[in-house]
């Protein structure tokens, strides 16, 4: 008998780990025209108990909330959950990891996802989820109002996600005991330059999650060929690739290498750190990483979780997580919210379509890798 | 009678179904991907073959299988060597420093490599100690290359070989050991011809565990990438599952490819211990007291087991202490601060919560191992289970197979709703890091009892049985005593390993949730070195010290009920 239910459990088991990834690319899509009228109602309810409330007290949750809500993020996690609860009352818990990880995990997840919100720096990842029909549609957030033009372009047509920012993914980070204004590259192109031969550095796009814009962009920009030929170039001079941007800082820091296209709050890291290095910020742009928040198709608190992104397109959220330290490096979407003070005012950002990149992700990681192996 | 020794059996499958279901189950079902490249996650066009000899074409994965060969081999060689020559040492001479070593091996053991790595890089760095403190130029291209990585690794690695070989040397063949020497034999005759080839199965399970934490390593190699480039397969399954889409095909490929390693290595091991055996417990054996060495011998062990403790243990572990005061990330622009402990101690209570979660996942988990692993060296010792073979494989499985892919494994397995349905919720919750933590552990107990019980022979069961004595009061009358001190390294070294499991947390851990090895890891993706390294002082500090405080409680009872 024991051995019957013992081998009942154990097929059960095996089926059901199958099946999670049998039903995985069937994800449904939540939203109906009905329910959006309804949520649209009670999202301006939201906004409205937010504005009326001082920033001092906590205010009065407007939908009864029966679980927190789970979002899945990759910065501002300690100061996020506070700043929500205080502005709306709802109670919010986080699973922080870097972008890769989160997204890892959501693709485990599959049909049966464990989050209610996902806010990440991947926006090809997260475009690639919306149109597998990962994410709930149609998403009128009030406060989109205040999204710059440059930002409005971004929101995807079925409006399954809304940018809250972009940051460079790289810039031209060099050590200024090593180069002057004048010998230090200006340009991407430079790069290219023999004199840099075995000075530059940057991290993997398989494993940072940034690093995947950067490079997305000038495959977009100088085509696949262009861009295989470019990169090609580099690592026939010695391009050094190095997991995540905190060992690019490591080995710019060491000496290792002395040129690094180095995402933006590393970079001004590393300067505020007293590390003799100085920033380039391309005239021709330099590739963002946009963060994005969505919402999951299969929430079932679907005002709790507009009420959040709601929340993060305000301009006085962006400009607390802008003031809050050195993850807060970055331009914010909403107009009225202002970058760090420190940080260039000529700041260019330039990125790849989101459904370009999200299309050519599988290809272009893999090429990379290879050539970086060679 | 027959039914008394019938449980032995009953026991193997009692063993195999629990490895079932926290190794087979989740490993199988990313396994499964080679089979069916599209059953999870993405579609892919080419076919399963294809994919499998895609090893040999794809240019990071070719490189990525050589460099974990090349590194998993190099090391395993010098690192059983290098632990069977201290084992020796120290079991043979009782010399001061001698305790220090032993210490320096347990820390090791129990302390991630990413943090050991990442202290190294703190000293040999072009920006690090030896460069800005010492003025030793050329350390950084020494150690940064691969004899300084194999380097590295043997230092960090060679514990396994020390504690397995240590403890079985513990025990001598003392009739044996005498015979030899009254025929005239020296006494590295008599230790080459008597003891080393009763040890084979110790020096075997210490060179696998080597072997296999070597080439499932992602920590070391990643954490001093910053300086030195290595690709290893745990790096190229990293890429793999970190690709949007998500290539669960291919991670399934590279572990499938690990797994193929642990059985060739496994299948090596069966070929050099052969049909002999190796048990030599019996009324002529007797426990190894060390001698006092001579004046001078003494003096040059002492100067050498200190210098050896401070080579693997202080230098990485006292950089690591000198970035939690700094004030910068490199060691170059050095400022004496309090306020990274300040910060980690003083601000908010997320280390102790951190701390308190994980050693409560750990604790469970060592139990629970200790229980699992106990009964499965015992199945490999004492039964003719008919899949005996088989448990031995997948007792060694998880060490290899990155915490990352037997992480996602766990997800596939238990996020499903119908087990919520049932009440069994596991994801989302620390009980699955527990269950994983219990995985992940196995391997190390498992080998850590089996090279103990490998020494008290079958017979002495079977003797027992005969005269009466029940299944359990054979373990407790026989083995328990026998083997209580290899029974507390065992659970020792499961609780520390579970403690700093990082993948394994990073990939599980539930929302709201800190555990001490996500909270120290943030840090460093943070660029806050300093911080960072003052979470690992304190938090790893602490652990260290409760492992070493049960220890000496756990031994000195036991001296006193021997």
């Amino acid at each position: 008998m024991r051995k019957k239910l013992a081998g009942i459990f154990v097929t059960g088991m095996v089926f059901a780990a199958v099946s999670t990834g049998c039903g995985q690319s069937g994800a449904e899509t939540a939203t109906t025209a009905g329910s959006t009228q309804a949520e649209s109602k009670a999202e301006a309810e939201t906004t409205e108990a937010k504005t009326e409330e001082t920033a001092e007290t906590t205010a009065e949750a407007a939908v009864e909330q029966t679980e927190p809500l789970v979002v899945y993020l990759n910065d501002f996690d300690a100061i996020i959950p506070d700043l929500f609860k205080e502005a709306t009352g709802y109670d919010v818990e986080v699973v922080v990891g870097n972008g890769a990880e989160t997204m890892a995990r959501i693709e485990t997840e599959g049909d049966n996802p464990q989050w209610d919100v996902v806010w990440l720096d991947s926006m090809p990842s997260i475009n690639s989820m919306g149109e597998r029909g990962m994410l709930m549609e149609d998403l009128e957030p009030e406060n989109a109002k205040y999204l710059t033009d440059y930002y409005q372009e971004i929101v995807p047509e079925n409006k399954s996600y809304y940018p809250t920012g972009a940051h460079a993914a790289g810039v031209i980070a060099y050590r200024n005991d090593k180069y002057t204004e004048e010998t230090a590259p200006r340009t991407w192109e430079d790069f290219t330059k023999p004199e840099y031969q075995d000075q530059i550095g940057m991290a993997d796009p398989s494993v940072a999650a940034p690093a995947y814009p950067f490079v997305s962009y000038f495959f977009e920009d100088m085509g696949m060929e262009g861009a295989q030929e470019y990169f090609g170039t580099l690592f026939d001079q010695g391009l050094k690739i190095y997991p995540k941007n905190p060992q690019v800082v490591q080995a710019l820091a060491s000496g290792e290498i002395t040129i690094a296209a180095l995402q933006e709050s590393n970079a001004y890291g590393m300067i505020n750190s007293g590390e003799p290095i100085s920033i380039v910020w391309p005239e021709e742009g330099a590739p963002a990483s946009v963060r994005v928040a969505a919402i999951s198709a299969k929430t079932d608190q679907p005002e709790v979780a507009k009420a959040f992104v709601n929340f993060l397109l305000d301009p006085e959220t962006q400009q607390a997580i802008i003031d809050s330290g050195d993850e807060g490096y970055f331009e914010p979407s909403a107009e009225g919210a202002e970058p760090k003070a420190d940080r260039a005012k000529d700041a260019k950002l330039v990125y790849a379509d989101a459904a370009w990149a999200s299309e050519n992700e599988g290809e272009i990681k893999e090429w990379f890798a290879d050539a970086s192996a060679r | 009678m027959k039914n008394k020794l019938q449980k032995e059996g009953t026991v193997g499958w009692i063993v195999l179904f629990v490895l079932l279901i926290l190794i087979i189950l989740p490993l199988g079902a990313v396994l499964l991907q080679v089979v069916d490249p599209g059953l999870i996650g993405e579609k892919n066009e080419e076919g399963s073959m294809n994919l499998l000899l895609e090893v040999f074409r794809k240019p990071l994965w070719s490189k990525a299988l050589t460099n974990s060969l090349l590194l998993g081999i190099c090391t395993t060689l010098l690192g059983t060597c290098f632990g069977a020559f201290l084992a020796a040492i120290r079991v043979k001479w009782d010399f001061r420093t001698g305790r220090l070593l032993d210490i320096a091996a347990w820390i090791l053991m129990i302390m991630p490599s990413f943090i050991i790595a990442q202290g190294w890089v703190y000293f040999a760095s072009g920006n690090g100690i030896a460069r800005a403190w010492l003025g030793w130029d050329g350390i950084g291209s020494l150690i940064f290359s691969f004899p300084g990585l194999v380097f590295i690794m043997v230092l960090n690695k060679f514990p396994f070989a020390y504690v397995t070989i240590k403890a079985a040397l513990e025990w001598k063949p003392q009739r044996l050991s005498l015979a030899a020497r009254m025929n005239g034999a020296s006494a590295f005759e008599e230790w080459r011809t008597v003891q080393a080839p009763l040890c084979i199965p110790a020096y075997c399970s210490a060179a696998i565990l080597i072997f296999m934490d070597t080439i499932g390593d992602f920590g070391l190699p990643s954490a001093i990438s910053g300086v030195y480039r290595f690709p290893t397969l745990p790096y190229a399954i990293y890429t793999a599952i970190y690709s949007s889409p998500i290539r669960f095909d291919m991670a399934g490929v590279l572990s499938f490819y690990l797994v193929l390693l642990i059985i060739a290595a496994m299948g090596l091991q069966y070929v050099i211990k052969g049909r002999k055996r190796f048990d030599f417990m019996d009324t002529g054996t007797v426990q190894a007291i060390p001698e006092r060495p001579k004046k001078g011998l003494g003096a040059v062990l002492n100067i050498a087991g200190a210098f050896l403790a401070f080579l693997t243990l202080c230098v990485p572990i006292g950089s690591t202490v000198v970035m939690s005061f700094s004030d910068s990330i490199s060691v170059a622009n050095f400022g004496f601060t309090l306020d990274n402990y300040k910060s980690v101690l003083l601000q908010g209570g997320d280390l102790m919560e951190g701390m308190g979660h994980s050693l409560t996942i750990a604790l469970m988990a060592a139990v629970l191992g200790l229980l699992l692993g106990f009964f499965v060296s015992f199945v490999l010792n004492y039964s003719d289970f008919i899949f005996k073979k088989l448990i031995d494989v997948l007792s060694l499985v998880a060490l290899a197979v990155p915490g990352v892919v037997l992480g996602i494994g766990y997800i596939f397995v238990w996020n499903q709703k119908w087990l919520e349905e049932l009440g069994l919720k596991m994801y989302g919750t620390p009980r699955l890091i527990m269950l994983a933590s219990v995985a992940a552990a196995i391997p190390v107990i498992t080998r850590v009892i089996t090279g103990g019980m490998a020494k008290i022979p079958r017979q002495m069961l079977f003797a027992a049985g005969l005269s009466g004595a029940g299944f359990f009061a054979r373990i407790r009358s026989i083995l328990l005593p026998l083997l209580k001190g290899v029974l507390l390294s065992a659970f020792l070294s499961g609780f520390g390993g579970s403690v700093f499991n990082l993948a394994i947390n990073t990939i599980l851990y539930p929302p709201n949730y800190q555990t001490l090895p996500v909270y120290i890891s943030k840090g460093v993706e943070n660029l806050e070195f300093g911080y960072s390294a003052a979470a690992t002082v304190a938090g790893g500090g602490a652990v260290v010290l409760l492992i070493l405080l049960i220890e000496m409680l756990g031994r000195s009872f036991g001296v006193k009920k021997s």
